[in-house]
């Protein structure tokens, strides 16, 4: 169990049980205490109820289930997360900005820029964001959806922020001690997200995100069980992240002083980013119905810890707190 | 399954060493600094050009302490993170245009020991020896 909407639908569910009389879900726990008259063995009642859940991928057991951790997936999780690491900051030092050859700047050049940004160090932080939360959404039996609407609030976040930034005549970006702080946080929640993953601690599941019950309600109601809200609001969130490629792209955006020119290369810079995005949040979707997802959830959440790291490490560096780690 | 649990560990241990070996700062070797460029003085205002692109070049200048300075960073086609310089010592930030110069001043009293400067992701950097 993933969020308080989880635990409200789970609720209702068994609540339409006419022998239930209470139902109490822990999220914490991942606990369930079902009150009511039955006549059929605890057993039975367990296995009648899953099956009112089971199609959204929960099962009511009365013995306590011991997820295994399944350390036996590092063995090629390890090295692989090692390799595409290697490789990561191997293609850091190939000089791809030096690709980028023109001053002035077309719609092309936005595009080509957008392109260069999503493997360069940028992925590193915006790429790392959302390989974790999709690695995560597609654990929890996140569809297709939920990626969707990510890309779609970053598109319609770019081109809405982008026009209001040529038109205002005002930079959206932070100052230096705001930067810092989102640094820290993007890396804290990736750090998060990217132990999750490994599954072998339970208790970062408490340290999650999740929105209030109350929100949480709301949202269900509307929609049974994904939600519409929170994958939007993320994907414009991104036209915050302190990537520098977007930053020279918003500079420019201001300077054009007009909303359409500042939208359109707002949003062109995007979909310059969106391929390699959508490969990692629609792949890691795909991925996570292999026979090998195990291997594969262990090497994203060691590729994300490790970028959190990174991140991390640099938020702190330009925090002047500790000498740069890493020069890429 | 022991064998190749170690096996595993011992390969993924030395791809991340080696990765992040490969793009940590090093630290010197050669304490005489010998090589990194010296800034000029000229009419008593010392001059420290650095260009930013995909990085800061040079990324280590020596500088004579004391003396009132300019530091000239260049940018030609930069969009990346080097146009969002950062310099903490000095509390200075600032998103350079694409393409220009731009002149930060450092006066007399901050140009002690060592500047670090770094861009706004934290990935360039480059430094200012002042002695």
């Amino acid at each position: 169990m993933h969020c308080n909407a989880c635990v409200i639908f789970i609720e209702e569910a068994i609540k339409e049980v006419a022998s239930v009389k209470s139902v109490n879900v822990s999220r914490a726990k991942n606990h369930i205490t079902i009150t009511g008259d039955f006549s059929d063995t605890p057993e039975k009642i367990a296995e009648t109820l899953t099956a009112l859940v089971h199609t959204h991928g929960y099962t009511i057991s009365v013995d306590k289930v011991n997820a295994s951790a399944q350390w036996g997936d590092f063995i090629y999780a390890l090295p692989i997360a090692g390799v595409i690491i290697l490789g990561f900051f191997l293609l850091q030092q190939a000089g791809l900005t030096s690709l980028i050859t023109s001053s002035d700047v077309s719609y092309g050049t936005v595009f080509v820029i957008g392109l260069i940004a999503s493997v360069s160090s940028c992925l590193a932080i915006v790429g790392g964001l959302v390989l974790s939360l999709s690695a995560n959404s597609a654990k929890e039996g996140g569809t297709w959806r939920t990626q969707t609407l990510f890309h779609i609030g970053r598109l319609g976040g770019f081109f809405i922020l982008g026009g209001l930034v040529g038109l205002l005549g005002n930079s959206l970006h932070l100052g230096l001690t705001a930067n810092v702080v989102l640094g820290g946080i993007v890396a804290l929640v990736m750090l998060i997200l990217g132990i999750n993953l490994l599954d072998i601690f339970h208790f970062t599941k408490k340290l999650q995100f999740t929105f209030p019950s109350a929100f949480s309600r709301h949202v269900v109601k509307g929609s049974k069980h994904d939600h519409y809200l929170a994958p939007v609001l993320v994907g414009i969130g991104t036209f915050f992240l302190p990537c520098g490629f977007t930053q020279s792209m918003q500079l420019y955006a201001l300077s054009t002083g007009d909303f359409m020119q500042g939208a359109l290369t707002m949003t062109v810079f995007a979909l310059g980013t969106l391929p390699m995005l959508a490969l990692l949040s629609f792949g890691s979707l795909n991925i996570a119905h292999k026979p090998w997802k195990g291997i594969f959830f262990k090497t994203v959440g060691t590729i994300v810890i490790a970028l959190a790291l990174l991140n991390l490490a640099n938020a702190l560096a330009t925090a002047g707190i500790i000498n740069p780690l890493f020069n890429f | 399954m022991n064998t190749s649990a170690f096996i595993s560990v011992a390969v993924s241990t030395l791809l991340v060493g080696g990765a992040f070996w490969f793009i940590s700062v090093k630290p010197d070797t050669d304490e005489t600094n010998a090589g990194v460029p010296t800034a000029l003085i000229i009419d008593g205002t010392q001059v420290i050009d650095i260009s930013a692109k995909g990085g800061y070049s040079p990324r280590k200048v020596i500088a004579r302490a004391g003396v009132p300075t300019i530091l000239r960073v260049s940018t030609k086609g930069t969009f990346d993170c080097s146009a969002s310089i950062i310099i903490p010592k000095l509390s200075y930030q600032k998103f350079l245009q694409p393409s220009g110069t731009e002149d930060i001043v450092i006066p007399a009293e901050k140009a002690q020991g060592t500047l670090q400067g770094l861009c706004s992701m934290g990935m360039y950097n480059f430094q200012i020896i002042f002695q």
